[in-house]
């Protein structure tokens, strides 16, 4: 009962997570080791940004130049003058259906295959997984003519269909891992307590999965926007680029690419990730016990 | 694999060229431009449309593209014509998929001469033998075509060449008091005595060849006589193992041990870094090289003062045979718009185009224009290096060997010092599998 | 209360609702992988290249695609390498994904923040610009690591390649391949780890469990679905990586030392236009790969039979 209760109450802050409850030096210690840790995660990072500051020779010099110091931002004005915006644009359409229709499709297969019991099942389950493992390099030939059989080359439509394809099979293992992990108890509580099954089900279990959802969708975000290898095929028009396409476009394999406007093009590409990111964090702990958190 | 541009036939550009080279012919100039003119008011209008031209990288300026496209729009009143330009790397795969759509092809592709082979013997560019006469014939750079065409009929042709020359420091020349070699033996003596004179400074390269770099070391190994691989009684067999290949193998060996202090492992892109960081004596490399290094924000201009060039000498003295680089260009067969699309390629391989190509310092696509690229020194090695420039093997698989990286490994190895001999032998047997 | 109530198995009476649920999900991978991978099928039992790419009709030839990769012995090498590469490169991947999972319940907002946007970070930088910039951190005479070596008295380091012994290729390859894949870890299983209602500790606390034993008994349980899915996803992913090796061997190395089945296959195949082949070998690394896990699949489907 108690957990029905505070289920239905959100936001209420339980007390102190749970597992072990370092005592205040020790949590303290951990922060450091944690944000240590975070610096040297960041560093490649950091190196692009320092590099996107700087002139091609003080990139690729001998002695290293940490800090930008008398660095520009020539090279994100010059990278904004050609396609960004529309690529922006195409990139940005092209990940919104996939995440959106990707989590919609998973999240109800999910459903199916972990609250309910029926024929063909398991093979469903099984055929998912191995879809997983199949190499997808040599696939795209045969996906480029499916697409022109159905008119979608240069397409957003087109490619999203690819992409959510793609990150489907994943997001429903994920998802299936996630309601699975949602007691089942819980609910069954909330329907003693006179719920609906559907109030049950918005009340308890989706806050429940929240974080799974959140981290299903950061990938299915982050495959799609920067994928390269389809979108290099499908989309074959400039005023159709995606971003990692255009990002493309500063590189040139036999003479001279510009460094700094591709670590500048790549800065710009990886703002939205980060806004998308801060937007959806929060949720990421707030199934029934984010108020464990202090400050 | 980006790199794997240069090749296509054993065909000799040579002799040809720098006969051609020569002729002060006027005539001939007179005459092309003349046909170009005539087609394009005797063919009958074809149905206004949207030309698709790629071009990769970025070998041709902006301002040719522009030149190109108001010509092409006067020319053929109602049409566009859209420049897409295209990065070498992933081409192959966008190439492979949307030269086969008749809605996505585009009408007119560039490839490198390495992948030209590979496309035009699959039937995804139009036959063009018809038109080889109006757009300059035996004019037209002769290996470049032979990477065109297939049992007598061509299908693509050349757009413009290239070839590596020696980029060295003057000032480092004075200091050791040597002069420009003009023999394989004089330069391999400059190259280690500029070594040696430098020592102090790290990782200097009396002549800076890293490791993967066969491409370069090619030149080395056709000067001594040997080849890659030799076609016996119908069948291509490696031949690095021979005693000639095995010569130019040892000299490249002594240049990386005792010339060259580039990475033994790295790759020959960026080289104005080592050269602007002042550890570069010599360098074989191609024409671009100067704008890079008299780019501020690339390279160090304040060097150029430093700067000459020179053919790299073979062991007669002529030039030596450098590998031959440069793009083809070709109509799309699935393209629906055949006569606008020859209309272009009519324009591109005109005198007026192309000879843009030659102030640009590349070898223009005719042997006639090649005179075009001025008379300073860089025009003068640009037109030597070519002038004696070779493919790489003329097997119908031979992407197969470039794209299994044999030869990167092979000279890797060679440049740790390994066994030379040993090492051939294997490499052999791997190239003449993959020949087959 | 103990977890395994969780397991009652329940009784359904609408059939059909199931299947509804499944129908989006299946008419999406239908769609875009059905037609793909039957010719892909297809095409495993052709000779097919360029020119049937380009409308020639391609010719059957049973199973000699199949049977050229079979009897090729440096591709069995090749093979025992990405095994050992794959398996290396996963626990580590999942034993740093999880040690940071825990480590983000154990702190407070401000540091966890902090590593989840720098996790992010790493994540979602642009390939092009992540590997472009690791190959410059392990340059052998301009890399900031042999740089920093030196500079604290290594000397040996100056100039030294990272790349050239295939062991060490494979260690500098396994950090950018970790470095990549870590974050992804790290947020499923925190993901996973929040999920924990708190109430089943309190529960468990009243109970009289102590703290390690509601960390086996209560978070272990719960959080196994997610990390036995991510771990085998992190299998399947390694086993395929492939640009990382790429963009590798041609910065430095001996592409023959160096080959995993990604770079292998590339090279054979798709690389020079063979399709057929390549789609052969597709379907046999898929097989590879199903055996590979399938330990891994046995205690999925076993707990199948539980939920």
């Amino acid at each position: 009962m108690t957990a029905v209760a505070t289920a239905t109450l959100p936001e209420r802050r339980t007390p102190p997570r749970p597992a072990r409850s370092p005592s205040r030096r020790r949590r303290r210690l951990l922060g450091v080791l944690t944000v240590v840790i975070a610096a040297i995660w960041a560093f490649p990072v950091y190196w692009m940004v320092n590099s996107s500051l700087l002139p091609y020779n003080r990139i690729r010099n001998p002695d290293p130049t940490f800090f930008p110091l008398g660095g520009t931002v020539g090279a994100y004005g010059r990278v904004l003058e050609g396609n960004f915006l529309s690529s922006m644009r195409i990139s940005m359409m092209v990940t919104l259906i996939t995440v959106g229709a990707a989590l919609l499709f998973a999240f109800l297969a999910a459903l199916a295959l972990s609250r309910f019991r029926f024929r063909g099942r398991k093979s469903f389950v099984v055929t998912v997984l191995i879809i997983q493992m199949i190499p997808a390099e040599g696939l795209f030939i045969s996906q480029f003519k499916l697409l022109e059989g159905w008119k979608l080359l240069n397409s957003v439509l087109g490619l999203s269909l690819l992409y959510i394809a793609a990150v489907v099979p994943f997001t429903i293992w994920m998802l299936r891992g996630f309601v699975a992990g949602v007691p089942r108890d819980l609910e069954e509580a909330a329907l003693v307590d006179g719920c609906s099954r559907t109030q049950a089900f918005f009340r308890i279990t989706l806050p429940l999965l929240a974080p799974g959802l959140v981290a299903s969708g950061v990938y299915a975000f982050l495959q799609a926007w920067n994928e390269f290898t389809l979108a290099l095929v499908v989309m074959t028009r400039p005023e159709n680029m995606t971003l990692p396409l255009w990002l493309r476009t500063f590189t040139d394999a036999n003479r001279v690419s510009d460094w700094a406007g591709i670590m500048a093009g790549s800065v710009l590409i990886a703002v939205p990730v980060m806004v998308f990111f801060l937007l959806v964090q929060h949720r990421m702990a707030s199934g029934l016990v984010s108020g464990a958190v202090k400050g | 694999m980006t790199r794997a541009r240069m090749l296509g036939t054993a065909l000799a550009a040579t002799a040809l060229l720098l006969a051609a080279c020569g002729d002060e012919d006027g005539a001939t100039e007179d005459t092309a431009e003349g046909t170009a003119e005539d087609t394009a008011g005797e063919a009958q209008a074809p149905e206004p449309a949207e030309i698709r031209l790629w071009l990769n990288g970025g070998d041709t300026p902006d301002s040719m593209r522009e030149w190109l496209v108001d010509a092409f729009e006067e020319q053929n009143p109602g049409s566009t014509l859209a420049i897409e330009e295209q990065q070498w790397e992933g081409l192959v795969d966008r190439l492979t998929t949307s030269l086969g759509s008749t809605s996505e092809t585009p009408d007119v592709v560039e490839v490198g001469n390495t992948q030209a082979p590979t496309f035009t013997t699959v039937g995804a560019f139009s036959d063009i033998t018809d038109m080889l006469p109006d757009i300059g014939g035996d004019d037209l750079l002769p290996g470049f075509v032979e990477a065109g065409s297939v049992d007598g009929s061509t299908y693509a042709v050349p757009l413009y060449a290239g070839s590596a020359y020696v980029f060295y420091r003057t000032d480092l020349f004075e200091a050791s008091e040597l002069d420009v070699p003009t023999t394989m033996a004089e330069f391999v003596e400059a190259a280690v005595t500029l070594k040696e004179d430098n020592a102090d400074v790290e990782n200097f390269s009396g002549f800076w060849l890293p490791g993967q770099d066969w491409r370069d070391g090619a030149a080395f190994l056709w000067d001594a006589g040997g080849d890659f691989a030799v076609e016996e009684n119908g069948e291509w067999v490696g031949a690095l193992s021979r005693p000639e290949s095995q010569e130019g193998l040892k000299l490249v060996q002594k240049l990386f041990t005792e010339a060259s202090g580039a990475p033994r492992d790295g790759n020959e892109s960026e080289p104005h870094v080592p050269f602007c960081a002042g550890e570069v004596a010599m360098m074989l490399r191609p024409g671009w090289v100067r704008w890079s290094i008299d780019n501020e924000e690339i390279g160090c201009p304040e060097m150029m003062e430093n700067v000459g060039v020179f053919a790299l000498p073979g062991s007669d003295g002529t030039p030596a045979p450098v590998l031959l680089g440069g793009s083809n260009v070709a109509i799309s067969a699935a393209s629906p718009n055949q006569e606008l699309a020859k209309n272009l390629l009519e324009l591109i391989l005109s005198d007026d185009f192309q000879r843009q190509y030659a102030e640009n310092g590349l070898t223009p696509a005719k042997l006639s224009l090649a005179d075009g690229l001025g008379d300073d020194e860089y025009a003068a090695a640009t037109v030597e290096a070519v002038s004696n420039a070779k493919l790489t093997p003329a097997a119908a698989s031979w992407a197969v060997v470039e794209g299994s990286r044999v030869l990167e490994d092979l000279f890797v190895a060679i440049a740790g010092g390994g066994d030379v001999q040993q090492l051939a032998e294997a490499a052999d047997a791997a190239i003449t599998e993959q020949l087959r | 209360m103990t977890v395994s109530q969780r397991a009652a198995p329940p009784v359904r009476r609408r059939p059909l609702l199931p299947y509804v649920l499944l129908v989006p999900a299946l008419a999406v991978l239908l769609a875009a992988l059905g037609y793909p991978l039957f010719r892909q099928a297809v095409m495993s039992f052709q000779e097919y290249g360029l020119a049937q790419q380009f409308g020639q009709a391609p010719e059957w030839v049973g199973f000699d695609n199949y049977a050229r990769l079979v009897t090729d012995s440096y591709l069995w090498t090749v093979l025992a390498r990405s095994i050992a590469f794959c398996l290396t490169a996963a626990a580590t991947t999942m034993a740093l994904g999880t040690a940071l999972a825990v480590l983000m319940t154990a702190v407070s907002r401000g540091p966890r923040l902090t590593l989840q946007i720098a996790l992010l970070l790493a994540w979602a930088m642009p390939h092009l610009a992540s590997l472009t910039v690791w190959q410059w951190l392990f340059e052998s005479q301009y890399g900031v690591v042999n740089w920093l070596l030196t500079g604290v008295g290594f000397d040996q380091f100056t100039g030294h390649s990272w790349l050239l012994n295939p062991l060490s290729f494979f260690v500098v390859a396994g950090i950018v391949v970790v470095w990549m894949s870590v974050p992804f870890v790290a947020f499923a299983v925190y993901a996973g780890l929040s999920q924990v209602p708190a109430e089943l500790y309190e529960a468990a606390a009243l109970d009289g469990a102590s703290g390690r034993q509601r960390f086996r008994m209560i978070t272990v349980p719960l959080v196994k679905p997610v990390l036995l899915i991510v771990g085998l996803l992190q299998i399947i992913w390694d086993l395929k990586v492939f640009t990382q090796i790429f963009v590798l061997q041609d910065a430095g190395g001996i592409t023959r030392d160096t080959n995993l089945i990604g770079t292998y296959i590339y090279r054979l195949g798709l690389g020079e236009g063979q399709f057929g082949l390549a789609a052969a070998a597709s379907w046999f690394i898929l097989l590879i790969t199903v055996g590979l896990s399938l330990y891994y699949v046995r205690i999925l489907i076993r707990d199948e039979e539980e939920l």
